[in-house]
Parts: C-alpha cells; structure tokens; sequence
C-alpha cells in the first residue's frame, strides 16, 4: 500500500511536470497576435510601455501574461492591485523589479499592469 | 534547447515510482528555493527601490532621470548628484548599476537614427533593446552581426559590458562599432572612431558606464541572413571532443552541458538558402525545470539522477530551425538565474569546463542550471576580456531562488586558474590589482578614463573597487 501511495504521489507530480500550466483558453499564436498590437493610448505611458514591458509582455515564449489575456491576468488581478505593484517593483518569480521600467513612477506602474490586466484606467 | 516531453517519456517516471523515490527528497530540495528577499518598495526618503534583473543587486537611487535627447543627457550629467550611473535593462549580475546618487535611463533614446545601405551599417542610439532593434534593422534589410543568448539588453549596456555571442570568426557586439559619441561628465560630447579619437575609441568601447555615456553608435551589420539552427544531445565527452570541429565547422556554434546527466547540448547555426521553418515554442524552459525536478526528486540518490537524465535526454530527438539569423540566435528565458562567466584562451576552455563540471558535481548536487560553452573572436578594445585573444567562454549558473556562493568558491577559482578573464556584467571577485594583471592596456585606459571623469562622477563603490581596490 505504502508503495501505491508513492507510485500516485510521483505520477501526481509527473503530472505536474507535463503540464507546468493550464492549458490556454485560446490559441497562442492568437493571444500573442493580439498582444502584439495592443498599445496604451497615452502617449506617455505607450512610450514606458514600448521600452519595457512590451518586450515580455506581448512576446511568445517569455513566461509573462500576454497583454490583454484575461485568462492569465484574471487571477493575478483578483490578488489585488497592491500586491501586484508590489511584484512589479520588488520582482516575483519570472517577473524582473521594476519590470525593466527604470523612469516608471508608482502611478506609471499601476496605470501599466491596468492596462496589461484589460482593466479600465483609473478614474482618480 | 530540447522538450520537457522527452525527459517524461524517456522514462523518468517510471523508474522513479519503481526506485520508490519517498516525498521527503523533494520536499528537502524544495525548501532550500527560496525568492530573493522583498525589500520595502521605497526607503525613508521615498526613493523607489531599483533591483536587477536576477535581484541580488538593489538601490534606492536620490534621484532619476530619462534624457530624450543628448542635450538633455549632457544638462542632466553637469548637475547629477553622483554617483551616475546609466542603466540598461539591468541585466548585470554584477554592482555596476547600484547608486544612492543618480540613475539614468536611455529608454527615451531608442532606434535607429541612419543608415547605409551599400555599406550595411546602421546609427543607433544606445538606449535601443536588442529585441527591438531586430526588426527595426531588417526593416532596413540588415541584422547584427552577432547577439546574445537573451536579447533583452539595452544595446549600450551590452556594449558597456562586452557582451558577446558565439562564433570562432565573430568578435563581440562591441566589435562591430565602426563610431560613436560619447557625453562626459562635463557634458561635452566626443565623436570617436578608428580616425578621430581613437584613444578614446579603444578605451571606452567597452566602458563600463565609466568614461562617460555612449548614446549612439554606428555598427557595422550584414545584410538578413537566413540561418539554420540546429539543436541536439550528445554526451558531455562528445561535445568536448567535438568541440574544435563544431568551432571549425559553423558560423555559430556553442555546447550547454547538463550537469548530473552526462548529456550536453549542441546547438549550430549556418547559413542556409532552405525554406522557412519558424523555430517552434520554447522548450528550453521545460527542460531546465524538468533537470530541477530530476533534482528534487533524486536529491539522495545521484546515480539514479544521472541514469534517469541521461536516459531521458537519449531520447529527445533533435530539432532544427531556418529563418533569419536575428529570429533564431537569441532566446527568451523566462527562468531567472544568477550567472558567473569567464572568458578564457581558446585551448584551455574545453579542459576547465571538465573540471568546473567535476567540481559542482562533486560538491553541490542542488545545481541543475546547463553550463554553457561559447566562443569569441579576439577584439582590439582595450577593457575588451577577448583584447588580442581567441577565446572560449564558459557560463555557470545558478536558479535564482537558490544559493549561488559556489561560483565564488569552487567555480571561480578554476576559471582563474585556467587565465579567464570575467564578463563585465557577470559575478566575479577581481578587483583592481587582478585586472591589470589581465589587461596589457589596463593602465591607458584607466589614465583616459581619469581625464574625461577627473572627479568620479561615474563611479559607484562597485567601480572604485574595480579600478582602484577601494
């Protein structure tokens, strides 16, 4: 028994290797496509944008959540605005500090992740 | 580098449920990755923490800036509190950005600025990220040279650090600067090339920040090429022996050996007149987080690690690619990792890899990270780690989340000893006295270096180590 229990632990975490994450709700080479053209609409904030964190975040392949793709950001988003900030000036796992934005303010860096998350800007 | 699938199929479960592998390995290994420590996003004066890209290297900088133009970078540096230091994407391992003074961003000083197309070259403003400036240049029907594994660095800071790819016939990035202008600490600019300057040309080429700010530069490039890029395993030992060939043979050639498995990978590029085969998803991730749960899971049985990895990377068939050569030389990583590489004379690369291998597999069977093997052409710059030699490089890692203090005791010592030369941006423990053992023009460069920066303006306490042992 104590050996079926180890043989379903492994398989579980085999599972986990194969998969790594969930299966995309769309189609790669779509949700890429789409993030590749998606750009702030101030003219600032896009020229913040163009020089950072576009370079992960509409590009296959680099681990971080396609711009616009709810699928990805849904989640992070419900953790809270702060905290993404936080992870976003401190670093979190493939996320780098300051995400590579080295004149982005606070307000430049919560007026970006809204934008990557699909979220509309803040009214304030 | 090759698929996750082929290290699950290649029978690593199986032989792990069968070898009765219990949770508590894994659960030893998992405990010792940890994040790098969160820091307070401001200090007590409100300045916001700036961390490098692998977060073992943090500031809260006075005060920031982003020039959009040279005019507004010399204003900037004539009145900067010091120390000034202009970063890139921050992807330095070493201190070389860290600064409670002054922290200048290029990000507004992007993209190609000329070009000539009979000679194939291309003026760029330095502020340009690698991957940007990809299709920028085909839009011109030109491509660099050369380029790094990542192509997320800012054009000066790979410049600055002598960052390099692979290739026995191609010299570094820096080495395809034809020109370039460069603001000094007074704010004056100087336009310098082979003809005009040429002192300066040499020294500051590869600069480290420390000469003054580089903002443009003109590259000599080629037209777009299409390349095929081949990927396959074969043992570590094939590798090595192949080594000189695989060199002699392709345009661009380099080894990734999988420590713990006795597998290497081999991965080529040449020129080819072939049909487009886009390069698929990356795959290299799936295999390096599969080497680390081969870690996790055998962390008290290495033989098993060694026999379920080398049997799994067996069974990886190879891949290939052809599209053009700025679409397949670099890659994305996604993992964070932390790096030391060393440069070293040609001959003795594929001797001190063997060694280094040995050494971590002996000692520290929490690495899993590939060791990778590449190779440079000499250059003439004088702060260049390939002045005046052919060299070959070898790169260890470490996962971001674990203890990287081996690189300084067991790794670096055998590339010292084996007469590297470090990568600027890369870990290493040299300081003053140790570079100008290594440099021939180590006292002409800093003797420029102290007449265009008379005050230190541009040196962090990571620098005046670095020139003066301070």
């Amino acid at each position: 028994m104590p050996r079926l229990r180890i043989l379903f632990a492994v398989a579980a975490l085999a599972g986990l290797a194969a998969c790594g994450k969930k299966a995309p709700q769309e189609d790669a080479a779509k949700v890429a496509a789409r993030a590749a053209s998606m750009m702030p609409g101030d003219v600032r904030l896009a020229g913040l944008y163009r020089s950072s964190c576009q370079n992960c975040h509409a590009h296959r392949d680099s681990g971080a959540p396609p711009v616009g793709y709810h699928y990805a950001w849904d989640p992070r988003w419900q953790q809270g605005l702060p905290t993404l900030l936080a992870h976003t000036i401190g670093g979190f796992q493939g996320m780098p500090a300051g995400g590579q934005c080295f004149s982005c303010r606070p307000d430049d860096y919560r007026a970006l992740i809204r934008f990557m998350a699909g979220q509309p800007a803040d009214a304030s | 580098m090759m698929s996750r699938r082929g290290l699950v199929v290649g029978g690593g479960v199986a032989a792990l449920a069968a070898g009765g592998v219990a949770g508590g390995e894994l659960e030893l290994q998992q405990s010792r990755d940890r994040d790098p420590p969160a820091l307070p996003e401001s200090d007590a004066h409100g300045h916001l923490l700036w961390r490098n890209w692998a977060g073992i290297q943090t500031a809260y900088p006075a005060a920031r800036a982003a020039p959009s133009s040279e005019d507004e970078l010399a204003s900037v540096l004539k009145s900067a509190v010091p120390p000034v230091r202009v970063v890139g994407a921050g992807h330095s391992f070493t201190a070389l950005i860290p600064t409670p003074g002054t922290m200048v961003t290029l990000d507004a000083m992007q993209g190609v600025t000329a070009h000539d197309a009979a000679k194939l070259q291309a003026t760029v403003r330095t502020g340009s990220r690698l991957g940007a400036l990809g299709p920028d240049l085909a839009g011109i029907g030109q491509e660099m040279l050369t380029l790094p594994d990542i192509n997320k660095q800012s054009l000066g800071g790979a410049l600055g650090t002598g960052t390099h790819g692979t290739g026995q016939t191609l010299t570094a990035i820096h080495g395809a600067v034809q020109s370039f202008r460069i603001v000094t600490a007074a704010g004056d600019v100087i336009e310098a090339s082979r003809g005009k300057n040429p002192d300066i040309f040499d020294a500051a080429r590869v600069g480290l920040g420390a000469f003054g700010v580089i903002t443009e530069v003109t590259l000599q490039n080629r037209a777009l090429t299409r390349m095929r890029k081949r990927v396959y395993a074969v043992s570590t030992q094939d590798a090595l022996d192949q080594w000189p060939a695989l060199k002699a043979q392709h345009r661009n050639a380099e080894i990734y050996i999988l420590p713990f498995t006795g597998m290497a990978a081999i991965i080529t590029g040449d020129a080819s007149q072939d049909p487009v085969v886009p390069r698929g998803p990356d795959t290299d991730t799936d295999l390096v987080m599969n080497l680390k749960a081969l870690r996790d899971w055998c962390a008290y049985f290495p033989a098993l690690r060694r026999v379920l990895g080398h049997r799994a990377i067996m069974a990886v068939p190879p891949s290939e690619a052809v599209d053009d050569g700025w679409k397949l030389l670099s890659n994305e990583r996604p993992v964070r990792f932390i790096e030391m590489e060393y440069h070293l004379p040609e001959e003795t690369q594929a001797r001190a890899a063997l060694e280094v291998l040995t050494a971590v597999e002996t000692n520290r069977p929490d690495v899993f990270f590939p060791f990778e093997l590449r190779s440079i052409a000499p250059d003439d710059a004088w702060l260049s780690p390939f002045y005046q030699r052919a060299s070959g490089s070898i790169a260890v890692h470490a996962y971001y989340m674990n203890d990287y203090q081996f690189l300084f005791d067991i790794v670096e010592p055998i590339l010292r000893r084996h007469g590297g030369r470090p990568h600027w941006g890369k870990l290493n423990s040299l300081r003053a006295r140790d570079f100008a053992s290594l440099y021939p023009r180590w006292k002409d460069a800093m003797a420029l270096r102290q007449s265009l920066d008379p005050q230190g303006k541009f040196l962090n306490a990571y620098l005046r180590g670095v020139f003066f042992d301070a």
